[in-house]
């Protein structure tokens, strides 16, 4: 039997492998942000895989792609779509999930886990690129600053102002109007993460709240987002340390799943496997909340990993 | 059928008729009674959009000052009437080409008179009032009313109740002023016995549509939702004659046929499926194609299966007014949540469907409005995932492919992984 397996998932902007052993654990990961579905940023991603895991692309047993470009991977032996894979690698990385909300560059998904770990139900975002990545985007061009930099901004904002949450395109003509009336950069950015949130509110309420709850996709990165959402859901949010590539963890394990060499699973080895994946994934720091001004925090500990604090008004 | 039943319809002014345009419910059998020739504007707008023709209508309406996200049947049509009232003006639109206005224009004849009787969406109860004022307030216009049927008194249900029978007869009533208002506008007195005729035809095609229905219970089906889509036009609007009664018997016989012989209506039959939503017609040919790619059997849905003289033994022939009208009231856009949970749950379980597809489109609330209660309750009741798609009656543009591929995959998965749970 073959001892490693690839996730692919070729996002809309960012293209992420990672790379299993036969014990589910992850032995390398690459994320390479290159563009609208880069055949490039996957090749880069693919590589730099294989090369942190010291592998060569015949050492791998089966490769699974998933994403916006899942068909584009070269070599692919089945695909998945992102919502089948970022349930099966949270599932996994965070045992006991019943909720998944995935951010990322193009799209927004809440997907409802049952307590066995697989899709209950799902909702995803329609027509528009609002209450997700390109919305931050759209936000650090009107404010002539970096994405990565937005959360410090958005942190030091207090005015609460209006924001549509329904269009980005809209919402940067609405940006540049109230820079125009003299709003205040930080207020605006704050503003913005509330509307992301309150949008993104909407799809979770299409497939009902529940606990515990993941976030995951580049915006978990985004500290200040992932608050805004914890306050708008009134709940602790579950961060894992690599939020964006919990998609190709998936990916990977559906391809250990998969394969035909595979041996029957015993019970144990399941344990096992899933023990690999809590590791993997086991919560070292928040991306995160830990310097956010917190009052009247109602956190509570959670087994799974660690709580975002939840200020109340 | 259909191409001659339009071909007639164009040349209604050729042969000195009188041309009615209406809208909602199926009251033609009391034009056709009457001796007249009618125009169902839904039926005239979803032809266009199933042809790709839909556009220019579409632009001749919202340069006339309707906006894009109004009822895509109703800017269509209402943009057929401001093409057709411009060519009797002999005015040109500025934004449609005069090929396309004579098209359009030419071939709809204007209305004598307008009949609206739609149950369940207030856009189409004040669709053709707003027509009625395209042509100048000067083309007289009958309303019938049609109650929402809540269906929440400790009595109600479907077919039952004092609301249910209130209503029905709060219909036939105005069924009797109508056909009153129809003698008035023809100058002749109505041909009660031509409506019996018409309705024995109608309630004939309908028991056989509904036997051939039955039929495609089994597994794998026959024949799908898609093929009954093919005959709504047949069962909503075209004559009620011993032609309409054949077809039928037709369809009937072919899917004996195919159960007899073993053809499916989709090869590799994986998976069953309810069709939610209003037809979106731009893609007929291609969610055909596409669920059937998938192995996805679309096997029944609302607007096919509950809608559509669905319940025929309400029709008395002797005296059909009052099943008429609990016909009308049967628009499976005007029912409560919880008939539509009832309706939508038994046909599920008696069709042993696998997933729910949402149909969310973009112009019609009112089709779109209960659907996420609908999925929870199948869900919840019988355990059957659902998606959504977001799509148009006859607006294509709100259609996004990407979106449906990678959420059906994303269903198809889910099931897949439940089956092999269940087997492990």
């Amino acid at each position: 039997m073959s001892e490693h397996f690839m996730g692919v998932d070729l996002g809309s902007t960012t293209a992420k492998a990672v790379i299993i052993g036969a014990d589910a654990g992850m032995v390398a990961w690459r994320t390479v942000q290159m563009g609208a579905v880069s055949r490039e940023g996957m090749r880069q991603a693919v590589d730099g895989a294989l090369e942190s895991a010291e592998l060569r692309r015949a050492d791998i047993g089966r490769v699974i792609g998933t994403g916006y470009g899942r068909r584009l991977v070269p070599g692919v032996d089945r695909t998945f779509t992102e919502i089948t894979c970022h349930a099966r690698g949270v599932a996994a990385a965070c045992p006991g999930v019943r909720l998944v909300i995935d951010i990322g560059g193009q799209d927004s998904k809440a997907i409802a886990v049952d307590r066995d770990g697989f899709v209950e139900d799902f909702a995803m975002n329609d027509r528009c690129a609002s209450g997700t990545g390109r919305f931050f985007e759209v936000l650090a061009r009107a404010l002539e600053c970096e994405v990565d930099e937005l959360a410090g901004l958005a942190r030091s904002g207090s005015e609460d102002l209006e924001v549509s949450s329904m269009c980005a395109t809209f919402a940067e003509t609405e940006i540049v109007s109230l820079l125009a009336q003299g709003a205040e950069p930080p207020d605006i950015a704050a503003s913005v993460h509330r509307a992301v949130a309150a949008r993104t509110l909407g799809l979770v309420a299409q497939v009902g709240k529940r606990r515990p709850i993941v976030m995951t996709g580049g915006v978990a990165k985004n500290a200040a987002a992932v608050h805004a959402l914890a306050e708008a859901l009134e709940s602790e949010l579950i961060v894992p340390p690599h939020p964006q590539i919990t998609g190709a963890y998936g990916a990977a394990l559906l391809a250990l799943e998969t394969y035909e060499g595979a041996p029957p699973r015993r019970a144990a080895d399941l344990e096992r496997a899933e023990e690999s994946a809590a590791a993997a994934f086991a919560p070292q720091s928040s991306p995160s909340c830990a310097d956010c001004e917190v009052s009247d925090s109602t956190a509570r500990s959670v087994v799974l990993g660690l709580p975002i604090p939840v200020r109340r008004p | 059928m259909v191409a001659d039943y339009w071909e007639n319809v164009f040349t209604a002014r050729e042969r000195g008729q009188q041309v009615v345009w209406y809208n909602g419910s199926a009251v033609n059998p009391i034009f056709q009674a009457a001796g007249l020739e009618w125009c169902h504007g839904e039926a005239f707008s979803a032809r266009l959009a199933a042809q790709q023709l839909e556009k220019p209508a579409q632009l001749a309406a919202e340069e006339y000052g309707y906006i894009g996200e109004l009822c895509s049947y109703a800017r269509t049509h209402l943009g057929c009437a401001v093409l057709t009232q411009q060519a009797r003006s002999e005015d040109q639109t500025g934004v449609v080409g005069l090929i396309d206005q004579q098209e359009l224009a030419s071939r709809l004849p204007a209305p004598d008179f307008f009949v609206n009787a739609y149950a369940g969406c207030s856009t189409g109860q004040q669709w053709d009032e707003i027509s009625y004022r395209v042509f100048g307030k000067e083309v007289p216009i009958f309303n019938v009313s049609l109650p929402f049927l809540w269906g929440n008194k400790p009595d109600s249900g479907y077919l039952r109740g004092r609301e249910w029978d209130e209503a029905s007869q709060y219909v036939a009533r105005q069924l009797h002023d109508l056909i009153a208002f129809v003698e008035s506008m023809t100058g002749r007195p109505f041909d009660w016995d031509a409506l019996r005729e018409a309705m024995t035809y109608i309630k004939r095609a309908s028991e056989l549509r509904r036997e051939a229905m039955e039929l495609c219970k089994a597994a794998p089906t026959p024949a799908t939702y898609w093929d009954w889509i093919a005959s709504i036009a047949h069962i909503n609007f075209l004559p009620a004659t011993q032609e309409l009664v054949d077809y039928f018997q037709a369809v009937k016989d072919e899917i004996v046929k195919r159960l007899e012989s073993g053809i499916p209506g989709v090869q590799n039959e994986r998976y069953r499926f309810y069709f939610d939503g209003i037809m979106n017609w731009n893609k007929l040919g291609w969610l055909a194609k596409k669920f059937a790619a998938h192995d996805v059997a679309m096997v029944c849905g609302r607007y096919t299966h509950n809608a559509f003289w669905q319940e025929p033994h309400l029709i008395d022939t002797d005296d059909p007014i009052l099943g008429m009208a609990q016909h009308y009231l049967l628009c499976p856009t005007n029912h409560g949540t919880k008939t539509l949970k009832y309706l939508t749950n038994r046909d599920c379980e008696e069709y042993g469907v696998d997933g729910i597809v949402f149909h969310a489109s973009r112009t019609c609330r009112a089709f779109t409005n209960p659907q996420h209660l609908l999925a929870k309750a199948a869900q919840r009741e019988l355990g059957i995932p659902s998606m959504f798609f977001e799509g148009d009656v006859a607006d294509a543009s709100f259609y996004k492919d990407e979106i449906l591929e990678s959420r059906l995959v994303a269903m198809l998965e889910t099931i897949d992984l439940r089956r092999s749970r269940a087997t492990a």
